[in-house]
Formats: structure tokens, C-alpha cells, sequence
């Protein structure tokens, strides 16, 4: 019956996905197993968002399902199944720019990809950056930002990183307009024109 | 004095250069129009904030850059944020409201409407708007909640008994910010067309072919006011036949809202930003039920109606420049942010006068030699044989250095003659 609900979630047939994950909970089978299953159909809609056959809808809609589930999951676990993970990032908007949609879709896209991802929100002043991958001991960090506004406060970020004497954290950037330009002009390490550019980046630094 | 008031033979010659290209015919040189927008406080030295608050330093600020760039086509600020800051408008950031005084208006997207509000909102868009989004929407207009339903007024003599809530204090509220709203909006119109008569007697044109009833894509009108993008996307999968029934309703309000807007103002154009439909967003199939034909039919309904739609294609539509073919060849004017310029001009070239060319990123970090290699390219390639303005790709210039403003210009105006 995982086969089902593995369907069921790729094919965005969100009521089954709900209904399976009950009747396999009533059938004995572990909330491990399920969460198996929803790793499973994660990365296959993962894979057709790469490759250009799924798009935002599907990914919100995927979200929405696996919230649910986990939701539905939660009071049966003993203690969370705690995943290898990849490696840690930082991710946020910076100063002065408030838009989130595009962070957001990079950090679920991360999170899905086996990174722990500590999201600050949106209009982060530099220092909190820094002082996030202080506590955190993360390697990697993303700015996102929309405007052109964006620009210096990106580069304000990298400068305050190398200043803060993190210079072994990989820093890299997008959003709307952020090209090679901007990359060179603010310092970064590298640049991603979508989610999964940053996922590809991320993995690449950390060696996988 | 603006009645006497004859245009100069060099206000003439940009304004026919510029009206040649959106003709699609071929000008005496690549006409260039320069949006200042907030670079005008970066050049005048003043917070962004103080600009929005001082109009004549702003308008002498854009008199200063228009004679010192000499563009075909000039703008400062078009818009104003105090109807925003008395109404406690909850979608809108500006330098000194909900940012701070260098900040740069942002829009913030919330679910105003949600998704259960679909049925309310289909039975009467007017009461929806009204008495459930605009409360929701602005702090100010909370009290317009406690109005009856509007449709009750249809029972004339027998309704007035429900005009004891407009004595309602938080209804006595939310009239009088919209008064205050209507009045700061009046200031600012005047302000604008003050500017606008200035500038001409300066002898450069505004963006008059951007003015216009400011409408959006039906999806985009869905969305971006209404239900966030995040409901939106979810409303696609969830509930799409109630997503289109509300497409058709509001395309059919803005339409008509745009052509009153034309008859009063005797403007013949319609600003329409596009958002979600562009490259990454929707896929192609989506785009073809939730997108496009609502826009294309919106759009050739304006054209029917003696409206020149100017259609600003934000993001990246190179997947979707053929659906573009489709409409009024020479009947709408397109903008362009971050698509492939070149192949923009292969394939809409001889469909609409194409607006764009200069991406902000190179005119922030480039070097003048390498702006001026961009501009001649494009002048080369996309403006050939007319129908092409210069323009950089958002029609703002922030934090753009002056002396690549300067090379751009000079050599738009070196490779741009034809």
C-alpha cells in the first residue's frame, strides 16, 4: 500500500494521499515507513520539477500534502526520525527587501534534498546572518532578494561574513535579476537562477 | 499658460521618434526613455524618503538628470505612498511606511481573500469588495464591515432605514480616511501634471504610453491582491473551475473599468504589469487554461475598444513568446524585463513595438566600455528596422552610477541612427 500512497502523492491526489496514510497507520504500518514513502514521492516530483515537467503549483501543492501528513504522523512518533542530513545553510532575504515566495521555494527544495535549513525570514540585517552561522556552525549560506535595492545589502552581507572571519563559509545568492554581474559585485561564491540551481550548488559544496 | 503653451520643434521630434517605434516604423534614431525613478534621490542627495515627501525638489532633481542625459522620454516618481499611510494600507511598503527612509516600495502579498471566500466573492464581487476585502485589507476601513449588504439598496425607499450605519463610528472612520485618501490622490495628480507640464516645456516627453488605466492579468488580478501567491497556486490544483469562474468576472470589470478610464481621461493606453504567468511559475498546459486566454482576450477586447494595451513582461517569458504572435499586429506595445531581447525582437518584432534592451545588473556592476559594446548590440540587432524604445529592463535606475547612465545614453544615441 506505500506504492498507493506514493502515487497518490505524485499524482497530487491530495484527499488519498490523507485517506491512505490513515488506513496504512490502522494496518500496522510504522510512521518510518510512511515517512519512507513520502521521501520516495518527494523526490520523484523533486526530479520533474528539474526537469521542467512540474512547477510551483505542484510543489505548493506537495507541501501542503506532506503538512498533513506529518501532522497525522506526529503524536504516533516516539521521537522524531531525525535524517542524515547533507550539511547546514543559512537562508534568508536581506536587509531592506521583504519578498519571501522565491526564499521559501529554495529552502523547501534544500529541505527536501537532505540539507537542515535555518530560514530568517525576510529584511535580515547582516550581523544576523553572521551571528546565525556563528551558532549554528552552518557552511553554507543563501541570500535571497527581488529588488535591485538588493544589491548592496548582499554585498554588505558577504563583506560582514569574510570580516567576521568566516571565510570558509560558501555564500551564495539569487533572486529576480542576480546574475554573474552581481555575483562579481557582491562578493558571493557562486549565483543560482532557481531552486534547483541552488540545490545543485549546495550539494556540489558539500561534496555530494 | 498650458493652453498658450506651444511645444518646441525638440519636443516634437522625440515625441514623433517615440510614436514612430510603437507604429512599428522606423524613427530617425533608436528613441531611448530613461524611468528615474528613485535614482533621483541617490543623484539629489536626499533620503528616498524625503523625495517622496519634497515633490518640487524631486521635480528639480528629474529637470537636473532629463537636461543633463537628454532622453527622448523622461519620468521621476509615479506613484505616491500618502493614501497608502492614511488608509493603514496593509499590502504596500514604502521609505518611511513599514520601511525605513532608504527603503524601496515593495508589495506584500497576504491571503486577503481566502479560499472559502470563492462563493462569497462569485455571488457579488462589489459586496465582497466592500464590506469583507477592503476591512481586511485596511486598517482605516475595518468599520466598512459593519455596512449592510450593498445589494439592499436596490430596494429603494424601503432600505433607508439601513443608512443608521453610516453613523457608525468606526463606518464615520473609514469615510473619512477615504476622503483623506481622495484628497492626498487629487494633491498628487497635480503634482504629476505640474511635472508633466514643466517637462515639456523643457522639451522632453513623459511616459505617456504607459499611462493609462492600470490593470492586471485576470490570474494576476486573482492573485496578487486577492489570494497570495501561494493560494493561488493551490486554488489551481484544488478548485480551478471556481480559480476560472472568478477570472472571468474580474476580466470583465477591468475591461470596463479601462475604457471608462479612457472616455474620462482621454488617455488611450492601459498599464498592465504582468507577474505569474512568466517562464518558472505555471507550466505551458497551465498557462493555456489559467493564463493566457483570459489575457489575450482582455487584451483584444482593449484593442476593440480603440485602447493601446502597454503590457509590461516582467520575469522571463522566452518558453511563452510564441502564445505573443496572437495578438493585434501594431494594436499593444510590450516591455521587457529579463527575457532573451534578441529573440523577443525574432519573434514579436513585427507583432508590437518592443520596450527594454538594458539589464540593470550590467548598467549596476558594468563598465562603461562594457555597456557601451551591450548597447550597440542591441541597437544593431533588436532595433533594427523600427518598432524598438531603449529602455533599461525594470524602467527604474537606483543605485545606477551617473557615468553609466551617460555611456548608455551616448552610445544609444551614437549606434542608434538609422
Amino acid at each position: 500500500m506505500t506504492q498507493q500512497l506514493i502515487d497518490a502523492i505524485t499524482e497530487m491526489r491530495e484527499d488519498d494521499a490523507l485517506k491512505l496514510t490513515n488506513e496504512l497507520l490502522d494496518n500496522g504500518a510504522s510512521p518510518s515507513e510512511i515517512l519512507g514513502a513520502c521521501k520516495d514521492a518527494m523526490d520523484v516530483i523533486g526530479k520533474r520539477f528539474e526537469d521542467g515537467e512540474a512547477f510551483i503549483p505542484e510543489l505548493m501543492l506537495a507541501g501542503e500534502m506532506m503538512n498533513a501528513i506529518t501532522g497525522v504522523l506526529k503524536p504516533r512518533m516516539a521521537e522524531e526520525a531525525t535524517r542524515e542530513k547533507l550539511g547546514k545553510i543559512v537562508l534568508g532575504t536581506v536587509q531592506g527587501d521583504i519578498h519571501d515566495i522565491a526564499k521559501d521555494i529554495v529552502g523547501f527544495m534544500l529541505d527536501l534534498n537532505g540539507f537542515k535549513v535555518t530560514d530568517l525570514g525576510v529584511d535580515v540585517p547582516p550581523e544576523k546572518f553572521v551571528e546565525t552561522v556563528k551558532e549554528t556552525g552552518a557552511k553554507i549560506v543563501g541570500l535571497s532578494g527581488f529588488l535591485t535595492l538588493a544589491f548592496d545589502p548582499m554585498k554588505d552581507t558577504v563583506a560582514a561574513l569574510k570580516t567576521a572571519g568566516l571565510d570558509d563559509v560558501k555564500i551564495m545568492i539569487g533572486g529576480g535579476q542576480i546574475d554573474e554581474n552581481i555575483r562579481q559585485y557582491t562578493g558571493a561564491d557562486a549565483y543560482g537562477k532557481d531552486a534547483m540551481a541552488a540545490v545543485s550548488i549546495a550539494k556540489g559544496w558539500a561534496g555530494t | 499658460m498650458a493652453d498658450k503653451f506651444e511645444p518646441s520643434p525638440e519636443y516634437v521630434a522625440r515625441a514623433k521618434r517615440l510614436q514612430d517605434a510603437i507604429e512599428l516604423k522606423q524613427p530617425d534614431r533608436i528613441p531611448i526613455a530613461l524611468g528615474f525613478g528613485l535614482f533621483l534621490a541617490d543623484y539629489g542627495g536626499i533620503t528616498r524618503q524625503e523625495l517622496y515627501d519634497s515633490p518640487e525638489k524631486a521635480l528639480e532633481i528629474l529637470e537636473e538628470v532629463t537636461m543633463k542625459y537628454q532622453p527622448d522620454a523622461s519620468s521621476g516618481l509615479r506613484a505616491t505612498p500618502e493614501p497608502s499611510k492614511l488608509l493603514g494600507d496593509c499590502m504596500t511598503k514604502w521609505p518611511g511606511f513599514g520601511l525605513g527612509p532608504q527603503g524601496s516600495f515593495q508589495f506584500d502579498e497576504h491571503e486577503f481573500m481566502k479560499a472559502e471566500d470563492y462563493d462569497t466573492f462569485l455571488n457579488d464581487p462589489s459586496d465582497f469588495a466592500i464590506r469583507s476585502y477592503l476591512p481586511r485589507a485596511f486598517k482605516e476601513l475595518e468599520g466598512l464591515a459593519k455596512l449592510p449588504s450593498l445589494g439592499m439598496s436596490l430596494f429603494g425607499y424601503y432600505s433607508l432605514s439601513n443608512t443608521t450605519a453610516l453613523l457608525d463610528p468606526q463606518v464615520v472612520t473609514a469615510f473619512e480616511a477615504l476622503t483623506k485618501a481622495a484628497q492626498a490622490t487629487v494633491t498628487f495628480n497635480k503634482q504629476m501634471a505640474t511635472s508633466t507640464q514643466r517637462m515639456t516645456a523643457l522639451g522632453f516627453p513623459g511616459l505617456w504610453f504607459r499611462a493609462g488605466a492600470l490593470i492586471e492579468a485576470p490570474f494576476d488580478y486573482m492573485s496578487d491582491t486577492l489570494r497570495g501567491m501561494r493560494g493561488i497556486f493551490l486554488d489551481m490544483m484544488r478548485i480551478p473551475e471556481k480559480l476560472l469562474e472568478a477570472e472571468q468576472r474580474v476580466l470583465k470589470i477591468q475591461v470596463d473599468y479601462a475604457i471608462a478610464f479612457s472616455q474620462t481621461t482621454g488617455l488611450k493606453g492601459a498599464f498592465i504589469p504582468l507577474h505569474r504567468g512568466s517562464d518558472g511559475f505555471m507550466s505551458l498546459a497551465q498557462f493555456e487554461k489559467f493564463y493566457w486566454p483570459q489575457l489575450k482576450d482582455m487584451l483584444c477586447q482593449l484593442v476593440d475598444a480603440g485602447i493601446t494595451p502597454f503590457v509590461y513582461y516582467e520575469g522571463v517569458w522566452d518558453q511563452r513568446l510564441e502564445y505573443l504572435t496572437e495578438l493585434p499586429k501594431g494594436k499593444t506595445i510590450g516591455e521587457f524585463q529579463d527575457s532573451a531581447i534578441f529573440k523577443v525582437k525574432e519573434v514579436v518584432g513585427d507583432t508590437m513595438c518592443i520596450l527594454g534592451g538594458m539589464p540593470i545588473p550590467l548598467l549596476k556592476n558594468g563598465t562603461p566600455e562594457e555597456i557601451r559594446k551591450r548597447t550597440k548590440e542591441v541597437c544593431e540587432r533588436v532595433g533594427k528596422g523600427g518598432g524598438f524604445i531603449m529602455t533599461s529592463s525594470v524602467m527604474e535606475l537606483e543605485g545606477i552610477k551617473p557615468e553609466n547612465i551617460q555611456a548608455w545614453v551616448d552610445a544609444t544615441k551614437e549606434f542608434g541612427v538609422y
